[in-house]
């Protein structure tokens, strides 16, 4: 389920660029079509620099309470480096736990408090327990 | 035109409880689907007044009878309609629920999804969260959910209606191709006391059976969404007081009573 740089998301790493996707995806059609060119190769390095330059990424996770180790219920990622293009949804869990994703490199900047989970005999409301994490670089 | 005849039983009712919707695979006719591939964005009114349409879709024997089945004897017929069309390949819509949540315990409105085009995972088809219609949240404030656990995307055949209770929440999924998606969105509402008359085989009424917990549901949330149905189960045997006005106060689409419709044919 993990990859060296971050979860696998529905067959897809959560630091997967698609600029760096496409660069490639460029290149390996001119090299099919013998049109390949030592500068389409040196632009990689370009596309990879700013790859690298360093972002705040966030991860919402969803516990199903609010000990880190239980199992998750949603999950959202919010990476500013990645292209606005669709994704298809999943049902992968990119971690098992919060712990899980703290294992991985992820920090925890804010932890669900149950007093701002107002408690009802009846009425479910929104889903619980939110923690959100980020990593940086 | 005949009157409308309940479908559902005891054990799809308390189903739709739980779920907050059912879906009726192809039930309308490809000559009507087929109309629909000339039918504009937006709102719609003509079209779904016409006899066609009335009689292919909105009393179609399965749609009209679910929708009898969950709203009682003259309901509220749709008069209009809200056309969602996407072609352009996008990122799909946040979570939200539609309107205000109504947090009754009734069933008093049915809001519905006609597909007259098959929708594939990548036409960015309709995304529901079973259950989540009994959970009283402002809609600006789900808005950062991604993936939930059980989310459920409408990829259906042509000639799909899905019959839901509003406020369940929805999104139009990510679409990753051209291909031309429509979505006719209309509603239904209550216009009589709720009782106990779908299907049944005895007057005994059955207590209300708690189907499995929703993937995403806590431990204690599978507790009041026990309760809640509960409720809704009683209220929709009659057992129980009204406190709703019937028909709901505030309506998208004033309708037209299913009675009316019968007299005038």
């Amino acid at each position: 389920m993990k990859a060296e740089h971050g979860a696998v998301h529905g067959g897809r790493q959560f630091r997967t660029s698609s600029a760096v996707r496409d660069w490639l995806d460029g290149c390996l059609e001119k090299l099919r079509t013998g049109v390949l060119t030592e500068a389409d190769l040196r632009q990689g390095v370009s596309v990879l620099e700013a790859e690298r330059a360093p972002h705040q990424r966030l991860l919402y996770l969803y516990s199903k309470s609010t000990n880190p180790r239980s199992s998750l219920s949603a999950w959202t990622l919010y990476d500013p480096a990645t292209s606005d293009e669709p994704v298809l949804p999943s049902q992968d869990v990119p971690y098992a736990s919060v712990l899980d994703a703290v294992r991985d490199g992820w920090r925890i900047v804010q932890f669900p408090r149950p007093e701002v989970y107002r408690f009802s005999d009846l009425d479910n409301a929104y889903l619980g327990f939110e923690f959100i994490l980020e990593r940086y670089g | 035109m005949r009157d409308i005849e309940p479908t559902l039983n005891d054990e799809q009712v308390m189903r739709f409880i739980h779920d907050g919707y059912v879906m009726l695979e192809g039930v309308v006719d490809s000559t009507l689907n087929t109309a629909c591939g000339s039918v504009p964005a937006g709102h719609l009114t003509d079209f779904v007044r016409s006899e066609a349409f009335r009689r292919e879709v909105l009393l179609q024997p399965q749609v009209g009878g679910a929708a009898r089945s969950l709203l009682g004897a003259n309901l509220l017929v749709p008069a209009s309609a809200h056309h969602h069309l996407y072609e352009a390949p996008h990122r799909g819509q946040t979570w939200h629920s539609d309107g205000l949540t109504d947090q009754g315990y009734g069933i008093t409105h049915l809001q519905c999804y006609y597909y007259p085009q098959a929708v594939a995972l990548e036409d960015g088809p309709t995304m529901i969260l079973p259950g989540s219609h009994q959970r009283v949240v402002d809609r600006e404030a789900i808005a950062h959910y991604g993936d939930i656990l059980g989310q459920l995307s409408l990829a259906v055949p042509a000639g799909t209606v899905v019959l839901t209770r509003y406020g369940i929440w929805h999104k139009a999924g990510p679409k990753l191709n051209t291909t031309r998606r429509g979505m006719i969105k209309f509603s239904y509402y209550r216009n009589t006391l709720p009782k106990r008359d779908w299907v049944t085989a005895s007057d005994a009424v059955p207590a209300f059976q708690y189907p499995e917990r929703h993937p995403y549901v806590t431990e204690v949330e599978s507790y009041r969404d026990r309760r809640r149905g509960e409720h809704t189960w009683n209220w929709l045997c009659g057992t129980v007081p009204v406190a709703e006005p019937l028909p709901p106060a505030h309506r998208v689409d004033p309708g037209i009573a299913l009675d009316e419709l019968v007299r005038r044919a």
